[in-house]
């Protein structure tokens, strides 16, 4: 029987792992997403590397209760991971935590089952990838993820959500201004391919297999 | 789609993506998902032996193929 009213927290749990350059990338763009929450007073929790364990953040949901979770690193079908080689949320283990929350993961292949199993029976919402999620970066700017601007074509818009979401939209509002951005980069691509740009067409490759891969399982109308 | 057809085709699209990543810049790198992040060089590798990231790679390209040709790209954009 579904819950008609949900006494969760207005908490935002971010996970921010940092132990390769898709992580450092993932986080970085997580770290915007915190200042936004910050300046949105919105209650937020960050676990940071070598935090990230599914007992950590098992407790703190436990504990805490919070609404809205955003899981950056990597996943598979069936899991979400924290640290490194640390699965935090898998489908055998404790996928029933997330009962009734919003989860945004931008860690590849979990929509595939893991999303549809969080959401089962109960008034949840998941937005995930049934594609790797994927970016191209420019090595230049490596070290400093802020300048780099290739990365920002796909990272941007995958931000939108948590950002949609902690600004009181739904779901699926969250989910359409998110590909919205990615709709609007990938015309700013061909603009760019049209000039010439040398890497362009591979960035609208991934791009759009990021767009397609974007699903939402779930209460499309749940609210932060 | 017979076997003989398909496998021509594949060849055709692994053609499609090893040109596309040729001119690719080589200070570019490209993070797959939870397999890691690839040099150009690494993924024109990879496509070339057929593993796991070229397969995803040429995978990724197929869907992007189909989406072109389908008209679902151009009908999105201009949404």
């Amino acid at each position: 029987m579904k819950r008609l009213t949900n006494k969760m927290n207005k908490t935002l749990l971010i996970t921010m792992p940092k132990y390769d350059d898709g992580t450092e990338y993932l986080s970085y763009y997580a770290s915007l997403v915190e200042k936004k929450a910050e300046e949105l007073n919105i209650d937020k929790k960050s676990f940071k590397e070598g935090d990230i364990t599914a007992n950590n953040v098992s407790k703190y949901i436990k504990k805490k209760d919070p609404k809205l979770i955003f899981v950056n690193g990597h996943g598979d079908a069936d899991s979400l991971e924290g640290d490194e080689g640390e699965v935090i949320f898998s489908i055998e283990k404790n996928i029933n935590l997330l009962r009734d929350r919003i989860v945004y993961a931008r860690a590849c292949h979990a929509g595939i089952s893991f999303g549809k199993k969080m959401v089962e029976e109960n008034n949840g919402c998941f937005i995930g990838y049934k594609t790797p999620f994927s970016f191209w970066m420019d090595e230049r700017n490596s070290a400093v993820p802020a300048k780099d601007k290739t990365a920002k074509l796909f990272l941007e818009p995958s931000n939108e959500v948590v950002i949609s979401l902690i600004k009181g939209n739904t779901a699926k509002e969250a989910d359409k201004k998110s590909k919205k951005m990615m709709v609007d980069n990938m015309s700013k691509i061909l603009k760019m391919q049209e000039k010439d740009e040398p890497g362009a067409i591979g960035w609208l490759e991934i791009l759009w297999n990021n767009f397609e891969g974007q699903i939402l399982y779930g209460n499309e109308e749940a609210t932060f | 789609m017979n076997k003989e057809k398909e496998d021509k085709r594949n060849d055709e699209i692994k053609e499609l993506v090893l040109a596309r990543l040729n001119v690719m810049p080589p200070n570019y790198k490209l993070s797959v998902g939870n397999k890691g992040t690839f040099t150009k060089d690494q993924l024109i590798e990879s496509v070339k032996k057929g593993d796991e990231i070229g397969q995803q790679i040429v995978l990724i390209q197929m869907n992007f193929i189909k989406a072109l040709t389908s008209g679902k790209l151009i009908e999105t954009l201009n949404q």
